[in-house]
């Protein structure tokens, strides 16, 4: 492993974070600066009759108002099927129709109150299933229109992917006893703590744009696209950032801001509320129907399974399209099966639209998978443990897509978490163990750093790479001081600044580490031999005899003549400078055998990772109150780099999959407005909720994927932890669970539908 | 309507003129220009926006900056001493309870209010004492080994 110390994981902005020092998009305040708000249409399914800006222009204070007249008139999205602001019609409730900067929030806000906003209410569309009928309404009347590459579209279907593995009708006719099931999950949140900031300056024909993102080469490229720039005329920013899981993920808002401090010709500051932040991002976790049919042998082997699935895509596109295919293949699982077909649809409605939220679409397809997969143990008269140790995959084995592994460790993460949590043992009648399995994938990517040493031997890294929270970025310092001989403090971290790196696709994907590990090694060895060519011609020695230790270079052997790295620095001035470059190119992806219609490109999974969840729960049966009274979750993201920047992220993984699986739902009225967008009403996990979680890993050298055999590890921990929830509430009210969150009204439900 | 009124926050006092219906958190962050205190709800939900008013943990979004004319406000910024981090801060840091960081200071002190009055604090006392500390990232299990260490080593200790 590393010859640093990481073991005592000292992240390098955290001085900044925990004295008050640091800031966040919210806190960044430029002189002259104006301040945005935004009219939202506060209507699901509209067309505009009336958009008159006159009155909010003439109020005193008011620097600029725009609508979409006022800004190119471009469609974007992953299909182009929206404009930064309402065109004709408004289709979500959150879509912005108007941005207004003033000299005071206040005065913000009197002037879109004072814009004449005028609409005929059209049909909403407010039902998945509903949406498929014939004569439904069309979301999006001139869906023929947009640019669906590779993308298929149909009417009210946004995406879809049909996968066919060998022949499962005639496998399931063969089978000797075949499950049904129909899961569903509601809508829910990212909620990161910090409400979304942006700040947009202008110096001449440049814009400097500080944002809550979480992938600013993709907020650049959405800015350049809208507005019509070159990428070069766009810096984006990201100072710290107070949390994402996806929601921050994406394009938002940068290209109104930008465009609000060109129009008022000074910068302009937006800060969302937390009502903001809930309704109008193109970010939540979709809603979602699974209906499983799985045909078994008498030996308890799995014969065949059958998918289908609607997905609740919302209103307009954002990185939604390969959810069909990703849904697909958790509700098939991690499991041998020879025989699939999953017909997965993304289905457009009135309603905020869904995108990368934390392994998006994984918990609730996982969780649907994973209730059926109790339900065909009991068919079989086996033990929930040993059918997934059965049917679970293991080394050498092929999955749902004909994928062949090579080592992985499901297997021992079953042993671990089910040993730890005590599985078997006899426990009081109102408590019970729930488990499930999971994977996800890892995404190798595109992604550059550079490394430079100056005179005096202190380092710095330039990276593409941005830090959401996880630490992943602050691991960088680390893995350089490690190739150099050197210490992690030695190096500052420049980050975060599309104009100061190179390209990195951003903290989405857990692709951090995994890519611009890489990238940032490759540039130290650059710096390394260098070194050691300085260091031979001063030792009159081979370069490939010298050793980078404790800060000094010396000749292998001889560590007593040993040169101080700051020495060989200084001398490099003079004959060609320490500065290393480092580019990840991603490796092919694993081989496949399905056939994918609408093909997203994720039936195969690169340094897939794998997990087993085991939760004790305690359920009072008078009120349909669950609680997790310890999470066991064992997990194979390969090597481990950061033992307490991993361990973090299966600790918030795994609590976000427990408010998943009990209290987290985004509840809609029957005109497709959110009810509940606030904290008070949408309740995350409290320190009072949280019970102990035990991590443990089971480390298996991956080669060609991350930074010394590692994989990637942020999402993982959230694809389990609702499925083990449900297996254990299936056990305690002896039916299983159809319906996610699985509220206690809807555990009170459940146990009144057996009582009768 | 408009106040004038003086405020005290860690230990400087800052002439205010203000709209009297301002809460605690918007002066904190705008006149006094102190930008540690996070607003993560604006609706005493998250407490990211934790003050100590007298050594009294509020949350500043829900509290008028007005009614803290006279008093003592600690914020974040008023916990460390010159450079060196306050125990409870340099714990945190070292127990991995800061990921985004964003609902450290909040967390901070009203960890630091907790301990303040209950020195022997137990993991029960900790879970129902931070409840009101919403945050998204740790799962919350680094934070309750940097107080349990907090509360091991006194919340006075040097770091
Ligand atoms: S901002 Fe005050 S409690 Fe959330
Ligand atoms: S560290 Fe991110 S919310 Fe707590």
């Amino acid at each position: 492993m590393l010859s640093v110390d990481i073991s005592k994981f000292l992240r390098a902005d955290g001085p900044d974070k925990v004295t008050g020092s640091g800031r966040y998009s919210a806190d960044i305040s430029l002189t002259g600066m104006a301040h945005a708000k935004f009219l939202y249409a506060g209507v699901a399914s509209a067309r505009i009759t009336t958009l008159d800006t006159a009155a909010a222009k003439a109020i005193p204070g008011v620097f600029a108002v725009l609508t979409q007249a006022d800004v190119p008139d471009i469609r974007f999205g992953s299909v182009a099927d929206r404009y930064l602001f309402a065109k004709d019609v408004v289709r979500f409730e959150g879509e912005v129709v108007a941005a207004v900067a003033a000299v005071d929030a206040d005065t913000a806000q009197r002037a879109v109150d004072a814009i004449v906003f005028e609409y005929d209410a059209l049909p909403v569309v407010n039902d998945i299933e509903a949406a498929l009928e014939p004569d439904a309404p069309l979301v999006h009347e001139d869906w023929e229109s947009y640019s669906a590459r590779r993308i298929v579209m149909d009417r009210n279907i946004a995406s879809q992917t049909i996968l066919t593995l060998g022949d499962a009708d005639a496998a399931l006719a063969d089978a000797d006893l075949v499950i049904e099931g129909r899961y569903i999950a509601d809508a829910s949140h990212a909620a990161p703590i910090e409400p979304r900031g942006v700040v947009a300056q202008w110096e001449g024909d440049k814009v400097t744009i500080w944002t809550s993102s979480q992938v600013p080469f993709q907020a650049r490229d959405g800015v350049c696209e809208t507005l019509e720039l070159p990428t070069n005329r766009v810096r984006i920013i990201v100072p710290h950032l107070g949390g994402g899981f996806g929601g921050k993920c994406g394009f938002h808002y940068e290209a109104h801001i930008a465009a609000l401090a060109r129009a008022a010709r000074r910068p302009v500051r937006l800060v969302f509320s937390r009502r903001e932040e809930f309704l109008a991002p193109d970010r939540r976790r979709e809603g979602m129907i699974v209906e499983l049919t799985t045909g078994l042998r008498s030996d308890g082997t799995i014969a065949a399974r059958k998918a289908r699935i609607l997905l609740d895509y919302g209103a307009y596109s954002s990185d939604a399209t390969f959810f069909p295919h990703m849904a697909a293949m958790h509700a098939l699982g991690p499991y041998k099966i020879d025989n699939v077909y999953a017909e997965s649809s993304a289905v457009y409605t009135n309603r905020q639209p869904s995108g990368s939220v934390r392994a998006p679409t994984a918990p609730q397809a996982c969780w649907a998978l994973e209730t059926h997969t109790d339900e065909l143990a009991a068919a079989v008269g086996m033990d929930p443990v040993a059918f997934r140790r059965l049917n679970g995959v293991d080394t050498g084995a092929s999955g749902v897509s004909g994928q062949v592994f090579d080592a992985i460790g499901l297997q021992e993460c079953i042993t671990l978490a089910t040993e730890d949590v005590g599985y078997g043992d006899v426990l009081p009648g109102d408590e019970a163990i729930g488990v499930a399995i999971g994977w996800w994938p890892s995404f190798p990517g595109a992604s550059g750093a550079y490394v430079k040493l100056d005179s005096d031997g202190k380092g710095v890294i330039v990276t593409g790479a941005q830090e959401c929270g996880t630490g992943a970025v602050m691991t960088l310092p680390y893995l350089v001081a490690n190739e150099l001989g050197m210490q992690p403090e030695d190096f500052e971290l420049v980050y975060q600044d599309t104009s100061a790196a190179p390209y990195d696709v951003g903290a989405t994907g857990s692709q951090t580490l995994l890519n611009n590990g890489i990238a940032t090694i490759e540039a130290s060895y650059q710096i390394a031999s260098r070194l050691r060519e300085i260091a031979a011609s001063m030792l009159e020695a081979e370069a490939d005899d010298i050793v980078l230790e404790n800060g000094h270079a010396h000749v292998d052997g001889s560590p007593d003549t040993a040169i101080p790295i700051a020495r060989l620095a200084r001398r490099a001035n003079h004959t060609g400078m320490l500065i290393g470059k480092g580019a990840r190119i991603a490796p092919p992806d694993p081989k496949t055998s399905i056939s994918a219609i609408g093909d997203q490109g994720v039936s195969s999974f690169a340094g897939p990772q794998f997990s087993c969840h085991a939760v004790r729960v305690k359920l009072d049966r008078d009120t349909g109150v669950a609680r997790v009274l310890a999470v066991s979750a064992a997990h194979d993201s390969g090597t481990i780099v950061n033992p307490i920047g991993a361990a973090g992220q299966v600790e918030g993984g795994v609590l976000m999959g427990i408010g998943q699986a009990l209290t987290e739902r985004t509840e809609y009225d029957d005109k497709g407005r959110q009810v509940n967008p606030a904290l008070l009403d949408y309740k995350l996990q409290t320190f009072a909720d949280a019970p102990p979680i035990s991590v443990q890993f089971v480390e298996v050298f991956t080669p060609d994927m991350g930074p010394h055999g590692a994989k990637a590890i942020a999402e993982a921990p959230n694809v389990a932890t609702a499925a083990a929830i449900s297996n254990a509430l299936g056990k305690l009210v002896g039916l299983p669970m159809r319906e996610l969150p699985m509220t206690s009204e809807r555990v009170w439900r459940a146990i009144q539908a057996v009582g009768s | 309507m408009t106040e004038s009124y003086t405020l005290t926050v860690n230990e400087v006092a800052y002439s205010i003129v203000a709209d009297a219906q301002r809460s605690l958190l918007s002066v904190i962050r705008g006149e006094v220009g102190l930008t540690g205190t996070k607003e993560g709800c604006d609706d005493s939900e998250c407490g990211a926006c934790m003050v100590l008013v007298d050594g009294r943990p509020v949350n500043s979004c829900s509290y008028l900056a007005v009614q803290a004319q006279g008093r003592a406000i600690t914020t974040i910024e008023g916990l460390a001493s010159g450079d060196a981090l306050h125990v409870l801060q340099r714990n945190m840091l070292e127990e991995g309870g800061v990921q985004c960081g964003f609902c450290t200071p909040g967390m901070i002190m009203s960890a630091h209010a907790l301990l303040d009055q209950n020195p022997d604090a137990t993991e029960e006392d900790i879970r129902l004492g931070l409840a009101g500390n919403l945050c998204r990232c740790t799962g919350y299990a680094g934070i309750m080994k940097a107080v349990v260490r907090t509360a091991r080593e006194g919340l006075s200790t040097d770091s």
